[in-house]
């Protein structure tokens, strides 16, 4: 199998991989980068365990080539913590008890984010519609919503 | 001292959902130790065979691979939960009778271990094996009375439990009713999907356990059952729960467990020390692990005119697929179940368990309850009907009530709250006491020629803790550090966080009890090394029996502190009051010493043209008994009435002549974000259960019961239609409207 070397600016840092042409970048930020909390639920894009941001955008990491990345700018649920504080929707979903087993969790904040980071003030419907992606078998979803809504508020409450 | 009282009932913040948010947390298959080794599983992809032989020459001789086990491995080649019935590896060379047979498409043939995961992929391509394929048995109400067609060909039948009730009259309860309902019901099969799919990884510790850190439900029920295959005493085996990906019953019994002790303990055996990692993948999660059980129903009931319910007739056949797993147990609930909270004086039930090709079929969230409760409450809607009697009404006037009997000839432990919670639950949706009786409220909404409105009510009880005599107690370690005060605590406990937050339960008995700040308590969770047998975290018995064992640990401690003991150090083993098994022949038993009691009511719509269905509302009260976490019970509330909306709606696994169509999550459909509810009004009671932690009750499961059948009353309201069947699919439900007509 050939191998090429890619660079890619992770969670604000810059790496160097080298990667099989066959991988997955989720495998690549697992496997290479050691960023665990990107989760593997299905490795087909039908989970979103695996959501991280690319170039701005939410993806299934599952279903994009590591090789495909190169050059790209990335956003696991590491990067979503600054200097050790964590970002509103992590705390909102912390306070509204959103996460139960938690496997969900890192993709369905990176979803959250990404809508809130284009839409600051979402409806309910727009909540759900960017949130569909993303399993969650444990809470019924109601918790995840609510705790997004938390979210908006606490962004108005800084802002 | 008394400002950090009151633990109990706050919605503390879960002590590892930090860690979860920021993805710290590690999962089994997160976890990565220096030189591991990758494991892959041979399945066998078909239902029912002879295997002949296996050739692994080419396997092993790539290089990189460094073993590939078959069933000659392992020493003793079998496992099982309440029996072993399953080989760990199918396949010539055991002293395992018949372990040569592969009976359905997930059984295990080889595992294949190697330097890296493409490695094993790549050498599980080159093992060859021959198999004689058999006919495949794969209707379990066939496989009932066929005895020559055999699942497991040292027994006589591939029935393998049968259960009876036989309380008063049944002809004598029949003759005195107006009116007789007869059913015939069908229930799904259902997939767990917790979203971490199976893994772990096993490794030799310092004083020589074979140690594995996997994702499982009662880490000292894994231990004996890895050790009994190793033939290794249970000390010698080592099970660790990391994080733990959701699990509602799918993770009770084996999956990678023993797999993974066999392969790190052969490799020190060849004087290889390696850990060993594996993980599934969606599929090899779908096909490997066990199923809730379908059940096949025949039931007629009888009530008078006034209302009461004179006698329930019920034969219960369920497919247990290729092996045992807790289908005894699940039975055991849905014999009791199938009659409802209901007090009943005459009671005919006979129940069996089937062996067939399919995917074995166990534990899952309810354990038996959701589809008795099924039959009981679309058998009372529909008397309620027969009579003109409003369901509520109808219902008050057969419930189970403090002192009642069961079908099982028993009085109810104490305690008893269904009346409660019905009052409560019809109440909130719009229900009058009048002196004529119950009456449902008008439905507000206008139908259109192609919108129909509706609502059902349902009710249910579950049981908590192991019933029908099944061996039952909770252990937990306290240690109190300090030296004119306590200053801080810890707690040794192996009670399994799947998410639901038992650990943060825990940690609140502690502060509560020892009325110290969150931040002074230390758990030391689900390490059979550290922490004592606590039992399973299943059968909604979590919270009430590691509770009680947390009670009785702190207060032995306080002892030993009064007495000046530095550390105070004390163990409490909880046991609850005994439970006994089914008379043979009158079913005869003090099945469970705990109940939680719940009620829903369903308000929805259905598209006459598409056949979809969608929630408006579900109101559900849950009697807890003590909501130690309110917040934690609003999840289980919420997460329970979503998963069973999939159960009774989308869920549709199918399998034919013993193979699965649905392996994937595009096939297999579970709710997403929009096919949940408009609404989840939760509303939680707090009558203390006498023996209860702080009055606490279990609470886990209960919410899953009631809602099928209170889908099923909505959409008959709606419609005109019963159905006896689910998932209410589009298809379904348009098919039986154009019958209809
Ligand atoms: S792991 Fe990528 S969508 Fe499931
Ligand atoms: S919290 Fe378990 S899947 Fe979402």
């Amino acid at each position: 199998m050939s191998t090429h070397k890619i660079t890619v600016k992770i969670n604000g840092g810059l790496e160097q991989v080298e990667v099989p042409s066959n991988m997955s970048l989720l495998s690549m930020l697992r496997e290479k980068l050691a960023l665990t909390g990107v989760k593997n639920g299905c490795a087909a894009g039908e989970c979103g365990a695996c959501t991280i941001m690319m170039n701005g955008e939410p993806v299934n990491s599952c279903m994009v080539l590591a090789v495909e990345a190169d050059g790209a700018e990335l956003v696991t649920v590491e990067g979503l913590t600054t200097e050790g504080k964590l970002d509103a929707i992590q705390e909102a979903l912390i306070d509204k008890n959103a996460v139960q087993c938690g496997f969900c969790t890192p993709g369905i904040l990176i979803s959250a984010n990404a809508l809130l980071t284009r839409n600051p003030n979402p409806s309910e419907t727009e909540i759900r519609e960017a949130l569909v992606g993303n399993l969650c078998r444990c809470t019924g979803y109601i918790r995840i919503i609510e705790a997004v809504k938390a979210a908006v508020e606490m962004h108005k409450e800084e802002a | 001292m008394s400002k950090i009282k009151h633990m109990i009932g706050k919605s503390i913040e879960k002590p590892d959902a930090r860690d979860k948010v920021t993805g710290q947390a590690l999962y089994p298959g997160d976890i990565n130790l220096p030189g591991q080794a990758y494991m892959k599983v041979l399945f066998a992809e078909r239902p029912h065979a002879i295997i002949q032989d296996i050739d692994i020459s080419k396997a092993v001789k790539l290089p990189g691979v460094i073993a590939v086990l078959t069933a000659k491995d392992v020493p003793v080649n079998e496992y099982g939960l309440i029996m072993n019935d399953q080989p760990v590896l199918c396949g010539p060379g055991s002293k395992k009778p018949f372990a040569e047979r592969v009976r359905f498409i997930g059984d295990q043939v080889a595992l294949i271990i190697a330097e890296s995961e493409s490695l094993t992929e790549q050498a599980k391509k080159m093992i060859n094996v021959e198999y004689q394929d058999l006919p495949v048995i794969s209707d379990a109400r066939e496989a009932k009375n066929d005895h020559g067609k055999l699942v497991h060909p040292d027994r006589e039948s591939n029935v393998f439990c049968h259960y009876q009730i036989r309380k008063g009259d049944l002809e004598k309860g029949l003759h005195e009713a107006d009116v007789i309902i007869e059913g015939e019901y069908i229930t799904p099969v259902q997939e767990h999907a917790f979203l971490q799919p199976e893994a772990g990884i096993a490794y030799i510790d310092e004083e020589d356990r074979v140690t594995i850190m996997v994702a499982g439900q009662w880490t000292h029920e894994d231990q004996e059952q890895i050790a009994h295959s190793l033939d290794l005493p249970p000390d010698k085996i080592r099970v660790i729960y990391p994080a733990i990906g959701g699990a509602f019953g799918g993770r009770e019994d084996m999956s990678v467990q023993i797999d993974l002790a066999l392969a790190a303990w052969h490799l020190m055996k060849m004087g290889i020390h390696k850990p060993v990692k594996t993980i599934w993948s969606r599929e090899e999660s779908i096909i490997g692990h066990h199923k809730r059980h379908p059940y096949f129903v025949k039931t007629r009931w009888g009530a008078t005119h006034e209302g009461k319910i004179t006698a329930a007739e019920v034969e219960l056949v369920t497919d247990g697929g290729a092996y045992a797993y807790t289908s005894t147990k699940v039975m055991g609930n849905a014999t009791l179940m199938c009659t409802g909270p209901y007090e009943i004086p005459n009671v005919k039930v006979d129940s069996y368990a089937v062996y067939t090709n399919n995917i074995p079929n166990g534990a899952f969230r309810g354990f038996g309850g959701p589809q008795g409760a099924f039959v009981a409450e679309c058998q009372v809607n529909k008397l309620a009907e027969a009579i003109n009697m409003d369901p509520v009404e109808i219902r008050m006037r057969n419930l189970l009530r403090e002192g009642s009997l069961l079908s099982v000839d028993t009085p109810m432990p104490k305690g008893v709250t269904i009346d409660k919670v019905v009052h409560k639950c019809a109440e909130k949706a719009g229900w009058k006491n009048t002196d004529k009786g119950w009456q449902a409220p008008a439905i507000s909404k206008k139908n259109t020629d192609i919108i129909k409105h509706g609502i059902g009510f349902a009710c249910s009880y579950k049981n908590v803790g192991f019933s029908f005599g099944a061996p039952e107690s909770c252990t937990a370690k306290v240690e109190l550090h300090g030296k004119d005060t306590i200053e801080h605590a810890i707690l040794y406990h192996s009670g399994a966080d799947v998410g639901q937050g038992a650990h943060t339960i825990f940690i609140q008995f502690m502060a509560e009890l020892l009325n110290l700040p969150l931040e002074k308590i230390h758990l030391i969770a689900s390490d059979t090394a550290r922490t004592g047998q606590s039992g399973s975290a299943s059968a909604s018995r979590i919270t009430f029996m590691a509770g009680n064992s947390i009670v009785g640990a702190v207060n032995n401690a306080l002892k030993k502190w009064i007495n000046n003991e530095r550390p105070a150090i004390a163990e409490y083993e909880f046991r609850p009051p005994k439970t006994t098994p089914f008379d043979p022949q009158t079913g005869k038993c003090q099945p469970n010493f705990s109940y939680g009691y719940v009620a829903q009511v369903v308000d929805l719509e259905v598209d006459t043209q598409t056949g979809k269905i969608k929630l408006d509302k579900v109101i559900c009260v849950d009697d807890v008994g003590k909501a130690v976490n309110p917040l934690l019970v609003r999840g289980q509330i919420e997460g329970a009435t979503v998963q069973a909306q999939g159960y009774a709606l989308m869920e549709n696994f199918i399998q034919k002549e013993g193979r699965t169509y649905t392996p994937t999550l595009s096939t297999y459909l579970i709710p997403t974000i929009l096919d949940i509810p408009e609404q989840i009004n939760s509303i939680i009671l707090e009558e203390a259960d006498p023996i209860g932690p702080l009055g606490a009750r279990g609470m886990g499961e209960m919410p899953f019961l009631p809602f099928t059948p209170a889908v099923v009353a909505a959409v008959h309201a709606a419609t005109g239609i019963w159905f006896d069947e689910f998932p209410l699919t589009p298809e379904r439900v348009i098919s039986k409207l154009h019958e209809k007509g």
